[in-house]
């Protein structure tokens, strides 16, 4: 990324509920996990990856979108890499 | 990052007893510097020492667990990046200051001729263009309030409103410099480079500035000037006389040195070749004769007197690094050394404070806290970065020095941010400018301290003879006028809420933090 880009990027409004579409690839944190297992959230959207091994809580991975519902904020998701705790 | 240590520590009383020698540092760091008044980190050393001393008496178990884990948390990478950063930045400051570079700016003060309703706006514009070059908000309230304060009162500006001006450039310079400690101590703790970081804060502190600016004006004229009986007089050509404006050439070598960080050059790498540009200037400046600098004021060696040192001081070259001196006044001095010797007390504090946050972390009480907010407080990303926001204020509100407040807070920021997957430049933005702004506001807060102390020099100083003990700012009324400490704040309010700004992890990656 370029100097002048890192300067110009971010000045917008930048929703609580990013969307995604099914095929994106994303890096982000796992954030939570329940009993439907581990699950990635970004700002108030939620992608549910399910159970993974070589992850916890705070661990970034690389993630394929499978499906995400733009009305609930909430989608699926497959782990493509698993990228460490501050990779 | 090193891996985590795999060793857990049981405190008798819970796992929130593992907070214990950060608490006791933090209540020692209140009633030092907040009643006693005494802003010496040596004495905050002495009280983390302490802390950790009293922790050890509450584990259960063996107590080689508990020394195992200060070790572990004292050979962190963030605490090394951060002391290695803060000597080059230390270096530089130094180097930039023994050249002329606040004289430049004095120069510059006078030569456009302000008038009293004018000036509190300029002097935040140039008090932030010093704290931006040499990443020392403490220092510029010094150089600015020996410096500018004083022709300010000359001119008839408001005082309290004047040192307000003063603390808000060195927020601005604090906040946004590449070589600031705080700059430094947020982008290491949110794993992002500092390039990186200072180009992505740019956002924040303009909106600030620009409202701080309005401010300052509106004040500026709006607000009564000067107590009757002060002399009011042109201090133009008194000051021309005694100041050189050459020290201005000191603004090309920050620009090396910011233009290097944000194109994600190291930051040794980047200060460095600042320096050396800055050492070059100097050495011209000075043999030019237009700015009382020289290779000794950058280096020197005062040698007690014998045949070897007298014979070394007459050499070419390294004999102008020399000088045989008494032997009560032997020691190596120069803003290469001062300005490194200037951060040994901060790092040895940072080394402890990083320890003490270790063993909270092993202890389980980091854990403990965090559940208490990701639970219950921080349940949306909204309410997790405005937790965020007053979370870092609350605590640098509190704790006089704003480094060690940052480093006490900032994993907190990490771990809530992280759980919304909020990109590291934005958490590392959220942790400084809150830090940076609350540090100076205060009564008790460091920056406003140091531009105190500089202010009792004022009285019946050799230059300012008028200067009276009554025409010091009573400290406790100069809060509602570091504008741009609250607008800064507030943009940081406002962005939680509304996302001015905001950006995730699946955004933007932030550079490796090897990169720094």
């Amino acid at each position: 990324m370029s100097r002048l880009e890192k300067l110009l990027s971010g000045w917008t409004f930048r929703t609580a509920t990013p969307t995604f579409d099914a095929g994106d690839v994303i890096t982000a944190y796992v954030t939570h996990r329940d009993s439907d297992g581990y699950s990635v959230r970004v700002g108030d959207s939620v992608i549910r990856v399910g159970d993974v091994d070589d992850v916890a809580i705070e661990t970034k991975v690389r993630l394929k979108i499978t499906s995400f519902d733009d009305a609930t904020y909430e989608g699926t998701g497959e782990v493509v890499d698993v990228l460490g705790e501050d990779g | 990052m090193p891996e985590e240590p795999d060793i857990e520590l049981r405190f008798r009383g819970g796992r929130l007893v593992s907070a214990l020698p950060i608490a006791l540092f933090i209540a020692w760091a209140i009633f030092q510097s907040g009643i006693l008044g005494i802003g010496d980190t040596t004495g905050l050393v002495a009280g983390m020492l302490t802390g950790l001393i009293v922790g050890m008496l509450f584990v259960r178990g063996d107590w080689k667990d508990y020394a195992d884990v200060i070790f572990a948390g004292m050979t962190r990478r963030v605490a090394a990046t951060a002391v290695v950063a803060w000597l080059w930045a230390g270096m530089f400051a130094e180097t930039i200051q023994v050249g002329g570079f606040v004289d430049g700016l004095v120069w510059a003060a006078t030569i456009l001729n302000v008038g009293p309703g004018l000036f509190p706006a300029v002097t935040f514009l140039l008090a932030a263009l010093l704290a931006t070059g040499i990443g020392t908000g403490y220092g510029t309230a010094i150089a600015f309030t020996s410096l500018v304060f004083p022709a300010g009162l000359l001119l008839g500006a408001n005082p309290v409103l004047l040192f307000g001006a003063i603390l808000s450039g060195a927020v601005f310079g604090d906040n946004l410099a590449p070589v600031s400690d705080t700059t430094i101590v947020s982008a290491v703790t949110q794993d992002a480079d500092i390039g990186g970081v200072v180009a992505s804060r740019v956002k924040y502190a303009v909106v600030a500035a620009a409202l701080a600016i309005v401010a300052y004006l509106v004040a500026g004229f709006g607000i009564p000037g000067v107590w009757s009986g002060m002399p009011h007089a042109s201090v133009t050509g008194q000051v021309d006389a005694s100041v050189s404006p050459w020290g201005l050439v000191h603004l090309l070598d920050i620009a090396i040195v910011m233009v290097l960080a944000i194109r994600g050059r190291h930051i040794i790498e980047a200060i460095s070749w600042g320096l050396f540009a800055a050492a070059l200037f100097n050495l011209a400046l000075g043999a030019a004769g237009v700015v009382d600098v020289s290779a000794a004021s950058m280096l020197l060696f005062s040698a007690p007197q014998n045949g070897l040192t007298q014979a070394v001081e007459a050499l070419p070259l390294v004999g102008a690094l020399v000088e045989t001196v008494p032997a009560g006044q032997v020691g190596v001095g120069g803003s290469i050394y001062s300005g490194a010797a200037g951060f040994f007390p901060l790092i040895v504090l940072t080394l402890l404070l990083v320890a003490g946050a270790e063993i909270m972390r092993a202890g389980g009480g980091f854990d403990a806290i965090q559940e208490i907010l990701i639970d219950r407080v921080a349940t949306t990303v909204r309410r997790a970065e405005t937790t965020m926001v007053l979370g870092t204020a609350l605590v640098n509100a509190t704790v006089t020095i704003n480094t060690a407040a940052e480093i006490a807070i900032a994993p907190y920021v990490a771990t809530l941010g992280k759980r919304f997957n909020i990109n590291g430049y934005r958490r590392a933005n959220i942790l400084d400018a809150n830090t940076s702004a609350l540090g100076y506001i205060f009564p008790w807060g460091g920056g406003l301290l140091a531009g105190l102390g500089a202010m009792q020099g004022l009285v019946g100083g050799e230059a300012t003879p008028w200067f009276t003990q009554q025409m010091v700012v009573n400290p406790a009324t100069v809060w509602p006028y570091v504008f741009h400490g609250w607008f800064l704040v507030g943009v940081f309010l406002f962005a939680a809420w509304t996302g001015y700004g905001r950006e995730y992890v699946s955004d933007r990656v932030s550079e490796e933090v090897s990169r720094v």
